[in-house]
């Protein structure tokens, strides 16, 4: 199929297979190594992606990518199939292979609102832990299905998206990351309070997800391999990640993430140019809460667990710290955060005590040195990733409009 | 009813309100003063307040071992414990400024909240690890002696100290901004900027005066914190740094009478909701909903002005 290619132009197919490999190499490692080789590995990755950014390396990659974006999927989707595999005996490595995504949905959930227009929500853990408490009381109390639980679990998250959103309209700036911030502290400490979720303690128990007979929550042999259960929820989990991550990209591509850009540099010009600034806002709490409730559902079912230690402001905080050091308003970066932190973090639990303050000073060091984050926007490029389809179909060829007036 | 019948348990809660009131009202003066001067949050101001506690718990122990606390009339040894508290934190405030809010002159408004959250996490976690057995509630030490004024309950030492260290520490930054050179200075920089700067105020030592009164302000709130409460944890400056931020806020940000106003209005809305039947585990859930509503009601708090957006 891949060498069906009848044009002029020159292929390269090296590029975008070499990519793959190296990123799925990457992820390999930084899992399986134990923190003394993974750490350094870590800083490596930071230090190669900030060369190959200053030489532009990444940006022709990704153009190279994208131009063969059938070969390149195939090649990352065969990683993402190798990835749990490779990672049997390691439950841990596993673990925290679900960690990442899971916090790469919430930090996509929080780009809109944060990324894309520049208003910085301090709860996205609360959605988070609606997400999770819903699915929860829902699938215990009720005896639902998990996946509807999920389903409700983000509808939910997504109408209370609206709801926050629609008093932090009148609120800009400092004002309505306070407001945010209140909401968070109000979801934590009632919840704390509600006898009927297990308070303080929570509630143990979930049900795993099951298609059929087929259980998420049992280990399985495969190919003589004994994957454990969190290799299960990894391919659940990667699967989520892909499609909420390509979600978040047509977002992003569309009218509605210029319009978000637009909000976000200046709201009087928005206005202006008869951008609807309340739509377009909740529409970013919307989609936001969406994200992070469906990411809370997933994570309660997988722990079988739902605490409000898991949900309270310093998760927020973390959330946040990946938007920024992976680079606002590219969904892709935002991932690469995610995976950055959650694997400083999880790697440090041997020292416990310094974790907090190694992430602080992460933190404060990332902003110093580069606050435009690890891999930054770019001007969106309508006419090379709808290249061959423009001439197809219309609102396609909207969009490629749109990009030249911005 | 039988909480009206009993008259001095009600005023015994005015007074445990007023008190709070009054270290909610330094933490958000503290914001108000540094927002107002140079437009920028300064989130780990709770922690600095939190840090001067320990500071003061840590000069005790030396003090203590080194027998000065014997040796030294208890006013000398006191004021000693509380320059060194203040130096300390004034120090940090310093840092703060020079660490986290002046890199990001430049960037966007986002940056500095940003940067001294993540300040704030590190002056926490220093605290929780190199401060002895620091993760553990510490006991502040009885720096005010038991007693009271005239055998009133009400009129304990303690109430008293507090309510007039509050007060006059007030009138005392009240006084600097109004009368001193450096104090006008800082309300020139607070209106304008650049007009501060033709007009020859040299902004970056008047950047670094605010924070260091912010710093000494906030040491005087670490001390109240643990006058009042008697036991500390590390980790409490986050919820000051909050409580504070929204006490300012619900006052009017860069507005130093609000800040009072605000700081008052929370510590009396939290007191009166635990004093509730089953109200206790909700008072600061309460506070956060009225600070909620105030936002969204009038986002630019008590005493703000309005900013109307003009293109």
């Amino acid at each position: 199929m891949m060498n069906k290619g009848k044009t002029a132009e020159k292929r390269n197919l090296g590029i975008p297979l070499l990519t793959a490999a190296v990123i799925w190499l990457a992820v390999f490692f930084t899992l399986y190594l134990n923190y003394t080789y993974s750490l350094p590995l870590l800083a490596v990755i930071v230090i190669a992606i900030l060369t190959l950014e200053k030489k532009g390396i990444i940006d022709r990659t990704y153009i190279a990518c994208i131009k063969e974006r059938k070969l390149f999927f195939l090649a990352v989707l065969i990683g993402a199939l190798l990835l749990p595999l490779a990672l049997s005996g390691k439950p841990y490595a596993l673990h925290i292979g679900v960690l990442v995504c899971v916090y790469a949905i919430l930090a996509l959930g929080l780009n809109f609102q944060m990324g894309s227009a520049d208003m910085v929500n301090f709860a996205p853990a609360a959605f988070f832990g609606i997400g999770a408490y819903t699915t929860g009381v829902l699938t215990m109390k009720l005896g639902i299905s998990p996946w509807l639980g999920v389903m409700i679990a983000a509808a939910i998250t997504c109408v209370l998206g609206g709801f926050v959103g629609a008093p932090t309209l009148r609120t800009k700036g400092y004002y309505l990351s306070l407001v945010t911030m209140a909401l968070q502290l109000i979801f934590s400490l009632v919840i704390v309070n509600i006898k009927a979720v297990g308070g303080p303690n929570g509630m143990p128990g979930l049900p795993g997800f099951t298609i059929g007979s087929f259980s998420f929550h049992q280990a399985h042999d495969f190919l003589g391999l004994r994957l454990p259960y969190q290799a299960n929820y990894l391919y659940l989990a990667l699967l989520l990640l892909a499609v909420l991550l390509f979600v978040a990209y047509r977002v992003n591509l569309s009218s509605k993430g210029l319009a978000l850009n637009n909000i976000g540099q200046d709201e009087v010009v928005a206005g202006c140019l008869g951008i609807n600034i309340n739509k377009e806002k909740l529409f970013a709490f919307c989609i936001g809460g969406a994200f992070c409730g469906i990411a809370g559902a997933f994570y309660g079912h997988y722990m079988s667990f739902v605490g409000p230690d898991d949900y309270d402001f310093s998760k927020s905080l973390m959330i946040i710290c990946m938007v920024i050091l992976g680079g606002m308003d590219n969904p892709l970066g935002v991932a690469v955060g995610a995976f950055l932190l959650i694997g400083v973090n999880e790697k440090l639990r041997d020292f416990a005590d310094y974790q907090m303050l190694i992430y602080g000073l992460i933190l404060m060091i990332a902003l110093l040195l580069r606050p435009q984050g690890l891999l930054p926007k770019r001007v969106r490029n309508y006419e090379l990733i709808f290249h061959k389809k423009a001439s197809i179909s219309h609102d396609k060829k909207d969009e490629t409009v749109l990009s030249v007036s911005e | 009813m039988e909480l009206l019948g009993n008259g001095s348990f009600l005023i015994e809660q005015l007074m445990n309100a007023i008190m709070l009131g009054c270290i909610y009202t330094l933490v958000a003066v503290g914001f108000s003063l540094f927002f107002g001067v140079l437009d920028v949050v300064v989130f780990c101001s709770g922690d600095i307040a939190v840090f001067g506690t320990f500071s003061l718990m840590g000069a005790y122990m030396i003090f203590e071992t080194a027998g000065l606390t014997s040796m030294l009339p208890t006013p000398v040894w006191m004021m000693l414990l509380m320059g060194v508290a203040a130096i300390l934190c004034a120090g940090l405030g310093v840092f703060t400024y020079l660490s986290s809010i002046r890199p990001f002159e430049k960037s966007s408004s986002l940056m500095p909240l940003l940067s001294t959250i993540a300040l704030g996490v590190v002056i926490r976690e220093a605290i929780g690890l190199f401060f002895p057995l620091g993760r553990n509630p510490q006991r502040f030490p009885r720096l005010i002696p038991n007693g009271s004024f005239g055998g009133h309950a009400l009129l304990s030492y303690r109430n008293v100290t507090i309510i007039c260290v509050t007060f006059l520490v007030l009138l005392a930054v009240f006084f600097f901004l109004r009368k001193s050179k450096m104090g006008n200075a800082m309300q020139a920089m607070a209106q304008n900027k650049r007009l501060a700067a033709i007009s020859g105020i040299n902004i970056r030592s008047v950047a670094i005066t605010t924070f260091v009164l912010g710093g000494l302000l906030l040491s005087v709130a670490g001390f109240l914190i643990g006058a009042y409460y008697g036991t500390v944890r590390f980790d409490n400056g986050s919820l000051y740094g909050i409580k504070g931020f929204s006490a300012a806020v619900v006052g009017g940000l860069s507005n130093v009478y609000g800040a009072i106003i605000g700081g008052m209005l929370l510590a009396f809305i939290e007191v009166f909701v635990s004093i509730l039947p089953g109200g206790a585990a909700y008072a600061s859930a309460v506070a956060f909903i009225v600070v909620v509503i105030f936002m969204v009601a009038k986002p630019e708090g008590i005493l703000g002005e309005k900013t109307v957006e003009k293109v």
